[in-house]
């Protein structure tokens, strides 16, 4: 007499219950140690049918792999593509990042000579006095003078 | 059809990339007076970036001073009417009809404050001022210290 791992019941005993399972005069009872016994992992090759019918049979799953070839192109160009537009942006901020001047068709590169022209530009701007012109031409002494002289004007 | 997916993503990505490079004032009119006139004669054109001009920091400070070329004053006038759509103009003084001042603040991008300020004046002789400013320094502080430039 063999007996399995588990010992829920002999070789010889589940061979009996399976001819019984068989032939469907089986009880519930019998049926449930019948699918304890067929659940265990390691039970000779003759039980493996019963194992399926059960859905114990013992599938080797795929083992989950995870491989990152797959995605090493696609990582490949994305890292290119990053480091060409980090580059593009270096260069492009190295180009800009010049400070320069142009006067009279003539380059400056003097800091100093291109700070001074453009404080320069500035006083230009900003030169306009228009608001104090306004204000100068609508001052209050100069209405009332020229107000007076049309009454002055009358009285002659 | 993967392939041709994944390098049209690449693609847009590159095309993105190249656009950042490209500064805030290409999108402005303006920027093809600097084109057009910067190195002629009786020109003076400026660039600095990332320079401090009195006590403020510039991001970019372009400058234009044209003599004796009142064409370039109405190309500059035409370019400022399609500048000013979306800005608000913060003086403007008109002179026989013909803005002769103007002063614009541009929408900003990002986090810099944008200005253009503009000026004809023709007392001892002609002479146009155009300037183009980025700052993250608030446009109203950088008018203060405009105006004190006098």
């Amino acid at each position: 007499m063999k007996w399995n791992n588990i010992q829920t019941m002999s070789y010889d005993e589940a061979d009996a219950l399976l001819e019984r399972y068989y032939d469907g005069l089986t009880t519930g009872e019998e049926e449930k140690r019948l699918r304890l016994f067929l659940s265990q992992p390691v039970l000779p090759a003759r039980f493996e049918p019963e194992q399926a019918i059960f859905g114990y049979f013992h599938t080797s799953k795929a083992k989950l792999v995870f491989s990152i070839r797959p995605y090493m192109r696609w990582a490949g160009g994305v890292a290119a593509l990053l480091l060409l537009t980090v580059g593009l942006q270096w260069f492009a901020h190295s180009v800009r990042a010049t400070n320069y001047a142009w006067v009279n068709g003539n380059r400056i590169t003097n800091t100093a000579d291109i700070k001074r022209e453009a404080l320069a530009s500035i006083g230009d701007v900003s030169a306009g006095n228009e608001i104090q012109q306004s204000l100068d031409n609508v001052s209050g002494h100069e209405i009332m003078e020229q107000q007076l002289e049309v009454f002055s004007e009358l009285e002659k | 059809m993967k392939s041709i997916k994944t390098n049209l993503i690449l693609l847009l990505i590159a095309v993105w990339g190249l656009s950042s490079t490209v500064n805030a004032q290409s999108d402005l009119q303006i920027s093809k007076a600097f084109e057009q006139y910067g190195q002629r004669n009786g020109v003076v054109m400026v660039e600095l970036t990332d320079e401090a001009l009195g006590d403020y920091d510039f991001a970019l400070f372009r400058s234009l001073t044209i003599t004796n070329n009142p064409t370039a004053a109405d190309f500059i006038r035409k370019c400022l009417t399609r500048d000013e759509v979306g800005a608000r103009k913060v003086k403007q003084v008109v002179t026989n009809g013909v803005p002769t001042t103007v002063y614009l603040q541009l929408p900003r991008k990002g986090k810099l404050y944008r200005l253009i300020l503009f000026n004809e004046t023709n007392k001892q002789e002609h002479k146009v001022t155009l300037i183009y400013i980025e700052s993250e320094t608030d446009s109203e502080d950088i008018l203060k210290f405009i105006l004190k430039k006098k």
